[in-house]
């Protein structure tokens, strides 16, 4: 009878233990993300901008991911070997791992996502290094490089045009085919009406990483408890918290600070101001006349006070010396500090002196679609101006100024640009970027150590191989840090299990 | 009488034909302007496409992927020679024709803009019309002031504000969206009420200005005065014999308000996430989505030729003074 008795009592913990257990994290229901944009399209092969990316990154996994600390860690492949010499490495993929159509993931199918990337995406740069693939059997994926490197699975880590595994079905389609859509995430594709809403489903079929504990970054374990979320697509900033105050969204990202007083007495809503978001910096052209005179450059550099400009922006900002954030093992935030805000007039004027600066027009470049980069650039304006440049601020549309900025165009010195990705990913992500919006050509110094970073398998080789690199960038005055920006969203109480992170991600979160 | 009419007949199709083959330069204007201004425009598609990690040589070859590198007069008589055979072109970020990424969204907007005239026309006409019959008293003042108020207001503002009070605070409608009509009446009704308002305000304020200038032109007329002196009662001089002779100036305007509510949707759209043309068309010049601003905006010229079109064959059952041929 005791025993029964016992049994009985068990059964009920274990009962009540489960209900419990349920309680604390509900399932079902559909989130709704009032987001300021919307993806157009799922090929991930072609996607580098943020909106698109926090969708992709949950519906589609890479070989490894990035983790919670923006660093590199498995998640479709279960183990990675690096050979010594940094020539090799070797992915040891999960056993059934699958689809959102139903198939389970082998070597061919990463095989064919390689070759396709490759052959398609505009960051196919990322995989110039390559040598050979091999596919020894299903579960074992071994990639051949040219040249020894320590840095490749950062590369393959980046959730901007992520290398993400797609079925080998897909090898062929070409860039942008709206077929390509089926990954192994959590979510997979729902419905989506563009420029309307976009609707991701929990996949029922996912396969977690079970040696995780729990979610980590864009890896780990995921659980999706949801039945679904809904991305309506609001542009308007003010629009979006109303659909917050008003029930009709759950989460309402990409708010200025200077609106977050309208949650004031709103008990159930939450807000999280997130760093690292972005990194606000100004370009500086190598290529025109006149800052392709590094002493105009660093005059200009001299001018910056850095607090005065990050206020003018209306963003929440910190102050950090270095195109890195703290979090990477490759940050030395001292050694780049005299660079950093200056507030030196007298030393700008002595700079343009030597420079034999005869009051030339200098070029300040920006847009009208992004008031922060439109707001920095004309204090900024006024800083050059008393210390006695000739600076004329140019408004333009973003495209003309991002277009001229990739595309090394003539007609400004000056810009400015708000860098998300990059300073996340650490001095890998950064090349393209440097090289192409200060529009450098010849610098020996910025070559060599760039190439001792990729070239060194060894870490601290690496870390002074980057010093130098980045020495370089801010002490030539190819950027001028202004300063980090976090981003500010807010969501309804009804939700939990949301951490703050640079994007929302919607597993392990449930909904009242 | 029958011959008559068969020849009156005859006479006006003659005319709309013949205004038809009319639109045919007009739109081949529309076209190489179009065409001409956007590619003026700096900034290229293809560093869009490429993103911000792409190399000079990988946007170069985008650049010749989409013919972009070819001479501009050769784009611009491969692109009219499409259009002969009816092929506006293939939006270069959407992966869908121009057609296709219009016909998704004509509904939204053509909804949008009807509900806004279907509004704009009754209050516009009733207020001007009040306004010029109580001339100089304070329901004239009052009306010419709210009609002011309409046209001076943004449209942007107004929206805000009534996504925060009838949305956020009084929570009688959704703050933003669309609900296709097949969803149901009400819930489509409810998505579209407050744009459509915010983009009739303007409409109003302008269409009573208009509609108070010519009933007041009217009223001083002699067959007004005839009318009264002969007994008529004010009710049927005012609305049988004012009011029709008043509708030809303001028939004119409904074209012109038509035009203004499908260019006004750009804005209203993108405050209401509407998934309209007004957005799209937005969209599509930030990315310098050459074919795809071609396209719409030759189809919106298309769209304003035959509303002025519809205009002028509504004078002639309005006004049986006015015949073809």
């Amino acid at each position: 009878m005791k025993r029964h008795l016992a049994a009985a009592s068990l059964s009920l913990a274990v009962l009540l233990g489960t209900t419990a257990l349920a309680g604390a994290q509900p399932r079902g229901g559909t989130v709704i993300d009032a987001n300021v944009g919307g993806p157009g399209t799922f090929d991930p092969a072609m996607i580098g901008t943020t909106i698109e990316l926090e969708t992709l990154n949950q519906m589609f996994e890479g070989l490894v991911m990035m983790d919670e600390n923006y660093r590199a860690k498995p998640m479709i492949a279960s183990k990675v070997d690096t050979a010594p010499d940094g020539m090799t490495y070797t992915f040891t993929l999960r056993h059934g791992v699958k689809f959102h159509n139903g198939k389970e993931l082998t070597s061919a199918d990463v095989l064919a996502t390689y070759e396709r990337y490759a052959k398609i995406s505009p960051n196919a740069i990322v995989l110039a290094n390559v040598g050979s693939y091999e596919t020894p059997d299903p579960y074992s994926f071994v990639i051949h490089l040219k040249v020894p490197s320590g840095v490749f699975l950062d590369i393959l880590k980046s959730p901007a045009y992520p290398l993400v595994i797609i079925p080998a079905e897909f090898r062929d389609k070409p860039a942008r085919d709206p077929e390509v859509n089926i990954g192994t995430g959590p979510f997979k594709f729902g419905e989506w009406q563009k420029d309307s809403h976009f609707v991701m489903r929990r996949f029922d079929g996912y396969a977690p990483d079970e040696s995780s504990p729990g979610p980590d970054g864009y890896a780990g374990r995921k659980t999706v408890y949801v039945d679904a979320v809904r991305y309506n697509f609001v542009p308007e900033a003010n629009a979006r918290i109303a659909a917050l105050q008003a029930g009709d969204a759950d989460v309402a990202p990409t708010l200025p600070p200077d609106l977050l007083a309208r949650f004031k007495d709103r008990a159930d809503i939450a807000v999280e101001k997130v760093f690292p978001g972005c990194q606000n910096i100004f370009l500086l052209s190598a290529g025109n006349a006149p800052t392709n005179n590094v002493l105009i450059r660093r005059a200009i550099a001299a001018v910056v006070n850095a607090q005065d400009i990050a206020d003018a922006s209306g963003q929440i900002t910190r102050e950090n010396p270095s195109i890195l954030y703290a979090e990477s093992p490759y940050y030395d935030g001292a050694a780049v500090k005299p660079y950093y805000s200056q507030n030196n007039p007298a030393k700008a004027k002595a700079l343009l002196a030597e420079a034999g600066y005869k009051g030339e027009k200098i070029v300040l470049q920006t847009n009208s679609n992004y008031s922060y980069m439109r707001d920095e650039i004309l204090v900024l304006a006024e800083q050059m101006k008393a210390a006695g440049m000739n600076a004329e601020v140019q408004v333009v549309d973003w495209m003309t100024n991002a277009n001229n900025m990739a595309g090394r165009a003539s007609g400004w010195n000056v810009s400015t640009s708000g860098f998300c990705s990059q300073p996340l990913l650490g001095p890998q992500q950064w090349r393209n970027m440097v090289y192409n919006f200060a529009n450098i050509k010849g610098d020996t110094e910025l070559d060599t150590a760039y190439d001792k970073f990729f070239a060194s398998v060894d870490v601290g080789e690496r870390r002074k191989a980057w010093l130098e690199a980045e020495q370089s960038i801010l002490g030539k005055a190819y950027f001028i840090k202004v300063a980090d920006a976090g981003s500010v969203f807010a969501y309804s109480k009804k939700l939990s299990g949301i951490k703050p992170w640079y994007n929302i991600r919607f597993w392990n979160v449930s909904k009242q | 009488m029958n011959l008559r009419l068969l020849q009156q007949t005859a006479r006006a199709a003659r005319e709309i034909v013949r205004r038809l083959a009319q639109t045919v330069p007009v739109l081949l204007v529309v076209a190489v302007v179009t065409f001409a201004l956007l590619h003026l425009l700096p900034g290229d598609p293809a560093v869009m496409i490429a993103g911000d990690q792409a190399s000079p040589e990988v946007i170069a070859r985008i650049r010749a992927d989409l013919g972009l590198d070819r001479p501009l007069l050769e784009q611009l008589l491969h692109w009219l020679a499409a259009l002969l055979q009816g092929d506006f072109g293939r939006s270069l970020l959407l992966n869908q024709t121009v057609l296709s990424a219009v016909a998704e969204r004509l509904p939204i907007t053509g909804s949008l803009a009807m509900l806004s005239l279907v509004i704009t026309l009754p209050v516009g006409i009733v207020l001007g019309t009040l306004a010029a019959y109580y001339r100089g008293t304070w329901l004239d003042s009052g009306v010419m002031g709210v009609a002011l108020l309409g046209v001076s207001i943004p449209s942007f503002w107004i929206g805000i504000v009534s996504i925060l009070l009838f949305g956020a605070v009084l929570h009688w409608l959704p703050t933003g969206g669309y609900v296709p009509i097949a969803q149901g009446v009400r819930p489509w009704l409810a998505c579209l009420i407050q744009p459509a308002v915010v983009l009739a305000l303007f409409q109003i304020g302008f269409l009573a200005r208009l509609t108070r200038s010519a009933m007041l032109d009217t009223l001083h007329q002699d067959y007004i005065r005839t009318a009264r002196a002969k007994g008529l009662g004010e009710w049927l001089t005012v609305a049988r014999h004012a009011f029709r002779n008043t509708l030809i100036p303001v028939m004119t305007a409904i074209g012109i308000i038509l035009s203004l509510l499908i260019g006004g949707s750009v804005i209203v759209e993108q405050v209401f996430a509407l998934p309209g043309m007004g957005r799209l068309v937005v969209q599509a010049i930030m990315a310098r989505d050459y074919p795809l601003v071609q396209g719409t905006m030759l189809l919106f010229g298309l769209a304003f030729v035959l509303i002025n079109l519809a205009i002028d064959a509504l004078y002639v059952l309005v006004d049986p003074r006015v015949r073809y041929g």
